[in-house]
């Protein structure tokens, strides 16, 4: 095979599907990142959030409702469920000195919490939604699925409406300013409690949404945030947690590593590499790549 | 000197007295009707307690949150489990096992303590996570099946010898082995080294003000808390006869921090009930339902937000002040 088939056949596809997978994880790892860097919260019940959501899309799917309204309703009925968890589980021990363990310890009981109950109404079974759009494009000689490339498409419309959101809106002055100091945002009329618990429910949609958009290339089954939720943190950490930009370069580049790599070696030892990665990251500049929101 | 932390461990240690006191009659029940399920269970229960202490000295006692205990726990099962196939002697599983757990303890303790609050957390995590995909991909560690075929030890106590597939006798050699566990770790916890962790805890800015160096403190802390995880594992494969990889996952870990979440934060006589309480309440709800996790999960989130001492909160003010009643006078 030479180097222009291989490039074609081999490399290309790989690139591409890889692709597919990094917009896909961006967007779980923009609400964690939103989330840590306004309320200090690592939220564990984050992959189960994502679940939620792809089991939402099932569930719609199922009664006739069309894919492209999903996108649109299962982000929305995600919204409340965020903004009710964030004002009646974190705000209760949101101001002990114990911040970051005592809201990871209660999001890690909501995860286990969520995870069963997904198992009671849905049962443990793997479920398979259709595929939306069917068939495969021919580009530049490379065969694509039509699906992967309209994720990538539309999943980096929403990152560039997020970031456009965060730093270019009233809204997003309005979080940035309480994020980076709380108490002077709530004296300049900024209203505190509310932000907080919108911000929360903004990343529990976003995971939502990831939910809805993988569903039909991962399948849906009750432990399917957990493998997700791992390469998300790794994503969040290595880019700063916080840091919006920092989500998006390396839930790329990782994934990428992670695609290529799977090429030359047993694709079972792509996740160590990744982790492996992310405990370098930790010890030698452990706020990342990027600043955090608000401070930068 | 008694003070409230001192009078606080005494409280802790009395609690362990009736702990030893009822685990003695429960094994004599359980030697005198047969009942080897239950009394397996018991000693599968105070293996994770020490895997659960271990979490309590770093949460309870260094403010430090580890989500990858799990790593020393398996890592305490594969050594024991690799040493027994070769030579079926409990003196020479511990002992490798303490070795190797003070070798990865140190490196593990130098990569963890670059960093604290919530990226501790998490790059514990990820330490784990490394080490648990490794072990699972590694043909010679049996891979995904785990090691199998681990021969029954006979435990050499000098004036008699314990065969570990005896129920009651084991249950009473594990029994042991966690209580040293629980005292070497509440000894060292009550010296000045203790009390420097709960400065180091309570404000690690001022704590070089006073002279003393926090990196060694929370290293030998970390240290500490491997070698006790490590130990507890080491049991497990003399139990169950093999060691699985489940023992390295997020779970074991994460189950290891419910269980000090429910038995009480920086106690460590918590870890102990917790494990008991969790492995009750696994087994009860267990007959009615396998949807076990909503009622751990539940209970778990109730205690973060109105139990943050756990059930051992519920009891030990009381009996502290008995102590510190006693030396009053």
């Amino acid at each position: 095979m030479n180097a222009v088939d291989y490039l074609q056949f081999v490399l290309a596809p790989q690139i591409v599907n890889g692709l597919a997978i990094g917009v896909a994880v961006v967007l779980v790892a923009l609400g964690l990142t939103i989330i840590f860097g306004l309320l200090d919260v690592i939220n564990m019940a984050h992959g189960e959030f994502y679940a939620v959501g792809a089991y939402l899309a099932l569930a719609l799917g199922a009664v006739g409702i069309d894919f492209w309204l999903l996108l649109v309703l299962v982000p929305l009925l995600m919204l409340p469920l965020g903004y009710v968890v964030e004002r009646g589980l974190i705000q209760r021990v949101f101001n002990t000195p114990d911040r970051h363990v005592s809201t990871l310890l209660l999001t890690f009981g909501l995860a286990l919490v969520l995870e069963d109950v997904l198992k009671v109404i849905f049962g443990p079974n793997t479920q398979r939604p259709p595929t939306p759009i069917k068939g495969a494009i021919d580009m530049f000689g490379i065969f694509l699925p039509t699906y992967r490339l309209f994720l990538i498409v539309f999943g980096l419309a929403v990152i560039a409406a997020v970031a456009l959101i965060v730093y270019r809106t009233r809204l997003g002055a309005m979080v940035r300013a309480a994020a980076f100091d709380r108490d002077m945002a709530g004296s300049m009329g900024v209203p505190v409690t509310h932000v907080y618990a919108g911000a929360f429910a903004f990343g529990i949609a976003l995971a939502g949404l990831a939910g809805v958009l993988l569903a039909p290339i991962y399948s849906v089954f009750p432990t399917m945030g957990r493998d997700f939720i791992l390469m998300a943190f790794t994503v969040v950490i290595v880019g700063g947690m916080g840091s919006i930009a920092g989500v998006v370069v390396a839930g790329l580049v990782l994934t990428q590593i992670q695609a290529i790599a799977s090429l030359y070696i047993s694709p079972v030892w792509t996740d160590p590499i990744v982790f492996g990665i992310m405990v370098a990251v930790l010890m030698v500049r452990p706020q990342g790549l990027f600043g955090r929101i608000g401070h930068a | 000197m008694r003070d409230r932390l001192t009078a606080a461990m005494t409280a802790s240690h009395l609690m362990v007295a009736v702990l030893v006191v009822a685990g003695i009659i429960f094994a004599a029940i359980g030697a005198a009707t047969g009942t080897v399920f239950y009394l397996r269970l018991a000693t599968e229960a105070l293996i994770f307690a020490g895997l659960a202490l271990s979490v309590d000295i770093l949460l309870g006692y260094n403010g430090l949150l580890s989500l990858g205990q799990a790593l020393y726990f398996g890592l305490g099962a594969y050594v024991s489990g690799v040493v027994l196939k070769l030579v079926p002697s409990f003196w020479a599983a511990m002992g490798a096992t303490l070795v190797a757990a003070l070798v990865v303890g140190i490196v593990g303790g130098i990569i963890a303590n670059r960093v604290r609050g919530v990226y501790f957390a998490l790059i514990t995590f990820g330490m784990a996570q490394v080490i648990s995909k490794v072990v699972y991909n590694t043909r010679a560690l049996g891979a995904s099946d785990g090691l199998i075929g681990i021969p029954i030890v006979p435990v050499d106590l000098g004036f008699i010898t314990i065969q570990s597939n005896s129920a009651a006798g084991f249950f009473l050699v594990t029994l042991a082995v966690i209580v040293i566990l629980y005292a070497v770790t509440a000894y060292l916890l009550d010296t000045p080294f203790g009390r420097v962790l709960i400065a180091l805890k309570a404000n690690d800015r001022r704590v070089p003000f006073l002279g003393y160096a926090p990196l060694p403190h929370r290293l030998a802390a970390y240290v500490l808390a491997a070698v006790i995880a490590a130990l507890s594992g080491a049991l497990y494969p003399m139990l169950r006869g093999f060691v699985s990889p489940e023992l390295l996952f997020f779970a074991t870990s994460g189950n290891a921090v419910i269980t000090v979440v429910l038995g009480g934060i920086g106690t460590l006589v918590g870890a102990l009930y917790g494990s008991i309480l969790l492995t009750v309440l696994k087994s009860v709800i267990g007959t009615w339902t396998e949807h076990h996790l909503i009622v751990i999960g539940v209970l778990f989130m109730a205690a973060v937000i109105f139990l943050p001492k756990g059930i051992v909160g519920l009891v030990r003010p009381a009996l502290s002040r008995l102590v510190r009643g006693e030396a009053g006078k």
